[in-house]
């Protein structure tokens, strides 16, 4: 299948990489996985995902950096990034509503409302 | 009284003085007047003597008699008589009774005499002297007659019209220069007299009793005030001495205080500046001059907004308001990247008052909180760490438990794979609250020991049963090197296990896959001593001094890249120096890390509480 979604799934938690990349496959959705977001960030300019699910709190490279490395990009090609953090803070939010195309996820998250997710997406 | 006595004797004294200038001066007068008449007596009687005999008698000796009577009689000439050869008066002048009263043996004399001769002889009943001369004539050889003069002694008079004169004048200037010598003194006097008054006035504590108009008092009296004066400033300088020495001893008490209040503040590690109402520095302390890179005379009496550099001022200057009332106000914050790069200063000032309360200047405190806001972000930082260590394993567990129940795994394998996850996740979760509880009982001084039998076989088993899981998913050997007999000890036995799950969980964390983890176990005479090592990443040099702390976590990005807490290894050291023992460290990086805990073994008796 060619024309198969892509998505990234970034996080240093392996357990965590695997629930999430089962659970995507299962819907058979592409999955890429990245430990850390330098990693990450390479796979998105190589691979060119539809959705990236990044945690905060990685080593290299967290999250956040991730995320504002790559806001520029969603202008030529628009992708969702779904982030995922322990504690949704008001600073949290007001850095979200900076970013295009980006939603908070709180952890612990449960893969149903994140495939939900991901699937509200693309029916947009 | 004294005094009427003293001029008494001073007149009596002027009085013999002038009776013996009198007397030396006709004494003096007498000798040369005698002396005038003997020089005149010798030279008329001798020119007389050069006549002959018949020019003196006769016709001519009249006519002789008269001119000598003229000229010479108004200067004292008495009597002149020339006798013949035989001695009988030839001619005579003088009064006819005078040759009676002149003495018989002082005209024999003069008769019989070859030479010229000078008698004195007192003149009957004149009370006058008498001074006689007599020459003989002497004609062809042989002697033809003697000429006899007699001149009467002048009495001197002491007033003479030229001394009468003199001593007009010597009078007239002695007057003058009394009279200049007496006010001159009088003048002086008085105003001696004044200042020994004033001087009384002034000293003594009761105000003189002579009073009224200032009069030129006496020299007694004068020398009197004049010692009591000296009495009284005499006392006054004592006085005046014990004060100043007072003062002096006060000086050097207050001196010594405010050096010690400026070593003190040059001693604090805070900077302090003084400033009066006007911002005026007073004072600066050495450790704001460092900081501010200034020497003292270019501060002190300087007004701050002048010598503080622009961006710095609104910190250090502008807010009067919360000093109004003698308060205290923060002002921020304010580095000074030139002198102490990289530290962060918090201004606060406070409003100095005097006795009533008015404000007389502020004190500007700055300290330096670089490690109370580095601690405030490691704190912040730790409660980040700790949350996500936390809801980490939670949403492994939440989401692998989900997955289960939704019947979304469905072969058997990664059913089994994904309970042990949860398994292991739910340990970890166990291993990271018991670390956070353990370090807050050691934040608050709480961790106490649980002491019982600890059997180090079941501890051993346990501690590699508790790492087992995370050393096989990495294929990491762990070796137990244990004595046949195993030790017992006495201790806490959960926190025994605690500290050597740490060290075993490190090891399996930071050893690549396919090391090797060795625990041995030594039964020393009173000592148990554990050693983990591992062919792990090893510890730095950098990174040893400080792997104990609380939060510290490597630089290392082999290291960071793992997560942890940074709290197990300061947890194990507290625990193992709890139970009397110690913890040491030797590392090689990229050759492994060993850990040795040596644990005193205590003798256990049952029922020991």
């Amino acid at each position: 299948m060619e024309n198969r979604r892509r998505i990234l799934v970034v996080d240093d938690e392996g357990p965590i990489r695997r629930v999430i990349e089962m659970k995507l496959k299962n819907r058979g959705y592409d999955v890429l996985t990245a430990t850390n977001g330098l990693d990450g960030l390479e796979i998105i300019h190589t691979e060119k995902p539809d959705v990236v699910i990044t945690d905060i709190m990685m080593p290299k490279m967290d999250g956040k950096s991730l995320c504002e490395q790559t806001n520029s990009l969603k202008q030529q090609r628009p992708f969702l990034t779904i982030v995922m953090t322990c504690r949704i803070s008001p600073e949290e939010r007001s850095w979200i509503a900076r970013m295009k195309n980006t939603v908070l996820m709180e952890k612990p998250f449960s893969p149903s409302k994140l495939l939900e997710e991901v699937e509200a997406y693309f029916r947009r | 009284m004294r005094s009427k006595r003293i001029y008494v004797a001073l007149a009596t004294l002027l009085l013999l003085g002038v009776a013996m200038i009198a007397h030396v001066v006709l004494r003096q007068e007498q000798r040369k007047l005698s002396q005038e008449l003997v020089d005149q007596g010798t030279n008329l009687v001798s020119l007389l003597a050069l006549q002959p005999v018949q020019d003196l008698s006769g016709e001519k000796a009249n006519f002789f008699l008269r001119t000598l009577a003229e000229y010479v009689s108004p200067s004292g000439l008495v009597y002149c008589f020339v006798h013949d050869a035989t001695g009988v008066r030839i001619a005579s002048l003088g009064a006819p009774d005078l040759v009676s009263k002149i003495p018989l043996e002082i005209q024999t004399v003069s008769l019989y005499s070859t030479e010229l001769k000078t008698q004195k002889f007192p003149l009957d009943g004149s009370g006058q002297t008498i001074y006689e001369f007599a020459k003989p004539i002497l004609e062809s050889g042989g002697k033809s007659g003697t000429v006899r003069l007699g001149f009467r002694l002048p009495t001197p008079s002491f007033f003479s019209a030229e001394r009468v004169r003199l001593m007009g004048t010597v009078a007239f200037f002695g007057f003058a220069m009394a009279c200049f010598v007496y006010y001159g003194i009088v003048f002086a006097l008085r105003r001696l007299n004044s200042v020994s008054r004033s001087l009384k006035n002034e000293w003594m504590e009761a105000p003189s009793t002579q009073k009224g108009p200032e009069r030129a008092a006496g020299i007694d009296q004068i020398l009197r005030e004049f010692e009591q004066g000296l009495s009284v400033l005499r006392g006054r300088m004592k006085e005046l001495e014990k004060s100043k020495l007072d003062l002096e001893t006060q000086y050097g008490v207050t001196s010594f205080e405010k050096n010690q209040l400026r070593n003190i503040l040059n001693s604090m590690r805070t900077g302090v500046i003084i400033t009066d109402h006007q911002e005026n520095i007073l004072h600066i302390n050495v450790y704001m001059l460092r900081l501010l890179d200034r020497k003292r005379e270019e501060m002190i009496d300087h007004p701050l907004p002048e010598v503080v550099a622009q961006e710095k001022l609104p910190a250090l200057v502008c807010h009067p308001d919360m000093e109004a009332q003698g308060g205290k106000g923060n002002a921020g914050e304010v580095n000074f990247p030139e002198t102490s790069p990289g530290h962060v200063f918090q201004v606060s000032s406070t409003g100095l008052q005097d006795g009533e309360g008015a404000v007389v200047g502020r004190m500007i405190m700055v300290e330096d909180v670089t490690n109370e806001r580095m601690a405030e972000k490691a704190k912040q930082e730790f409660l980040a760490h700790v949350t996500h260590e936390l809801f980490t394993p939670l949403t492994t567990i939440r989401s692998y438990n989900e997955m289960l129940m939704v019947g979304e795994v469905t072969d058997t394998e990664t059913q089994k794979e994904f309970y042990n996850t949860i398994l292991e996740e739910t340990e970890r979760l166990q291993r990271l609250i018991q670390n956070l509880l353990s370090i807050s009982k050691i934040e608050m001084g709480a961790l106490t020991l649980d002491k019982s039998l600890v059997k180090c076989e079941w501890l051993v088993r346990d501690c590699i049963a508790a790492v087992e899981g995370g050393a096989r998913k990495k294929c990491i050997t762990i070796d137990t090197h244990l004595p046949d007999n195993l030790p017992s000890l006495v201790g806490d036995k959960e926190l025994l296990k605690i500290a050597l799950i740490n060290l075993l969980g490190n090891a399996v964390k930071y050893t690549p896959e396919h090391g090797k983890i060795t625990l041995s176990l030594t039964a020393m005479d009173n000592l148990a001593v554990f050693e983990v090592r591992d062919t792990g990443y090893g510890i730095s040099g950098e990174d040893l001094p400080h792997i104990f702390e609380k939060f510290y976590r490597s630089k290392d990005p082999r290291i960071a890249a793992i997560t942890g807490s940074g709290l197990g290894l300061g947890i194990t050291s507290e625990i193992v120096h709890l139970h009397g023992g110690e913890i040491e460290v030797q590392s090689e990086p990229g050759e492994g890390t060993q850990f040795s805990l040596r644990i005193p073994r205590e003798e256990y008796y049952l029922g020991k509480p």
